[in-house]
């Protein structure tokens, strides 16, 4: 199986990461019937909590087994803990009881991830960067999607993230504070490819592959106005070098909806808790045009 | 609890069951055993369903048909061609709805889910709006950044040299919102906040000159 592995970015929160990633990848599962792992590398835990009863996550992820930390833990402590079998869950679980989703795979964080940047520093060059994607390289090729969760910095984790990504998708709110971030965001991971070059194969570079716009709002032109000024943005940065030519912003921008807020409450995709909304609309749209995008069909 | 748990579970079951077979009996679990039995029934009922829907692709045909995608993109029109196209039949259905039910009741008659659902995806595909913002998008763009670095000398030049016609459009493609009401000069205010606006945010502005 071709995988994509993609990492999904932003140092700036509150720009919609999760909620991309747990939409898109369920959109991917349920209607493209593509076969998706969502890995969370989050301390915060938002697509563990989002796609898991809180009950069910903490006893899943108990001490930081069975969650992506223990990767980490077993990079500093030179062990083998980590076991992706047990690790993942398959599926979401519905008001019924039982599973939906089947194609579509998590393998939650826990808080201790917290933890890992305060040691990680232990570890030298490159086998830090190489951290993740020696764990799960090989279970990547399992699947035909892997959406990496990334936390809201550019600490190690999120580097490692970037190392075994194929690519970067970048989630943004259009507004001032996202578009700053996004230019340093361009620069940091072209430093990122000259500095991981030597240790990736060539056709991986890490790049920015796509931008998402989330929380879109019609009203006025406060918004257009911030659309435009990111696609000068990304403009200025084609021309720069610091984007690469396939870097594309992804249309339809995801529309503010309360049903997506609330379907975190009940922890299922928007496109299983409301899928007359706009949100679940807007997500299907969009992860057409993602696929259209990452799989040669531009 | 999973699917797989819940074959753990009456695997479990069905052994404890066999092995006790023999020796068990009494009025209380039999008609327990009796109610089972009927659940069981009804469940397998739904599973060879979903099974053999899933098998011939009538499951994906329908979760596409249900999905919001097809609440947003799916007309009668659409699945007229659609199956004119796949099954050679007309569709005769008034309301979408009915429309919905006809379409896959026909693909599954011709025994053309796949091909159902290509089409679906096909459509859905295409259907996806994106604002391209027309082929001089790009160059507008240039030249809004542009008048955003000028000084007011400059710009008022500049503008001076276009229709209203070209600023409207120049307007339209870098997001500031007008109407028919809107006046030449009013429409050149905005251009001149949002084009130094948008100048100073990517970075690009050029200091003042102090004269």
């Amino acid at each position: 199986m071709s995988s994509k592995v993609l990492a999904f970015i932003n140092f700036k929160g509150g720009v919609g990461k999760t909620a991309t990633v747990v939409n898109i990848g369920a959109t991917l599962a349920k209607l493209h019937e593509k076969k998706v792992l969502i890995v969370d590398l989050d301390p915060q835990s938002n697509s563990s909590v989002w796609l898991m009863r809180p009950d069910r996550w903490r006893e899943h992820v108990s001490k930081g087994r069975r969650s992506s930390f223990q990767i980490y833990d077993d990079a500093l402590h030179g062990k083998a803990r980590f076991d992706f079998d047990e690790a993942v869950v398959k599926g979401v679980v519905t008001w019924t009881g039982f599973t939906d989703l089947p194609r579509l795979h998590l393998l939650p964080a826990a808080v201790e991830l917290l933890r890992i940047e305060d040691r990680i520093h232990e570890l030298r060059a490159p086998v830090v960067y190489q951290i993740l994607d020696s764990a799960l390289g090989l279970h990547f090729k399992g699947y035909d999607y892997v959406l990496l969760d990334c936390p809201p910095n550019l600490y190690s984790t999120t580097k490692t993230a970037i190392f075994a990504a194929d690519g970067c998708v970048v989630p943004y709110v259009p507004d001032y504070l996202s578009l700053s971030g996004l230019m340093v965001l361009a620069e940091q991971i072209a430093e990122m490819r000259e500095k991981f070059a030597p240790y990736l194969p060539a056709r991986r570079k890490p790049n920015i592959a796509a931008v998402i716009v989330s929380h879109y709002r019609q009203a006025g032109n406060v918004f257009r106005l911030a659309v435009n000024e990111l696609e000068l943005s990304l403009s200025q940065l084609h021309a720069t070098g610091l984007l690469s030519d396939r870097a594309t912003l992804l249309q339809p921008y995801i529309r503010h909806c309360v049903r997506v807020a609330e379907s975190t409450s009940e922890h299922l995709p928007v496109i299983l808790y409301a899928p007359a909304s706009i949100g679940a609309q807007d997500y299907c749209d969009l992860t057409q045009r993602f696929v259209d995008l990452f799989e040669g069909k531009k | 609890m999973n699917y797989l748990d819940l074959s753990s579970r009456l695997l479990q079951l069905g052994e404890r069951l066999a092995k006790h077979a023999g020796k068990i009996d009494g009025e209380t679990l039999g008609r327990s055993a009796r109610r089972l039995a009927a659940q069981l029934d009804a469940f397998e009922e739904h599973l060879d369903s979903y099974l053999a829907s899933r098998k011939s692709g009538e499951l994906l045909l329908e979760t596409l048909i249900r999905s919001p995608a097809g609440k947003r993109h799916l007309t009668i029109e659409l699945l007229k061609h659609g199956l004119r196209q796949i099954a050679g039949k007309r569709l005769k259905s008034g309301d979408l709805p009915a429309a919905k039910r006809e379409f896959i009741e026909l693909i599954h008659e011709a025994g053309k889910q796949d091909k159902g659902v290509e089409f679906l995806q096909g459509a859905f595909a295409q259907a996806v709006h994106v604002e391209t913002g027309g082929k001089d998008k790009l160059h507008l763009q240039h030249e809004f950044i542009r008048l955003g670095q000028l000084a007011d000398e400059e710009f008022a030049q500049e503008i001076g040299k276009r229709t209203f016609g070209e600023l409207r459009r120049m307007a339209g493609v870098n997001g500031i919102k007008f109407t028919d009401k809107t006046t030449k000069r009013r429409l050149t205010a905005l251009i001149r906040r949002y084009a130094q606006r948008a100048a100073l945010n990517i970075g690009v502005a050029r200091v003042p000159s102090q004269t």
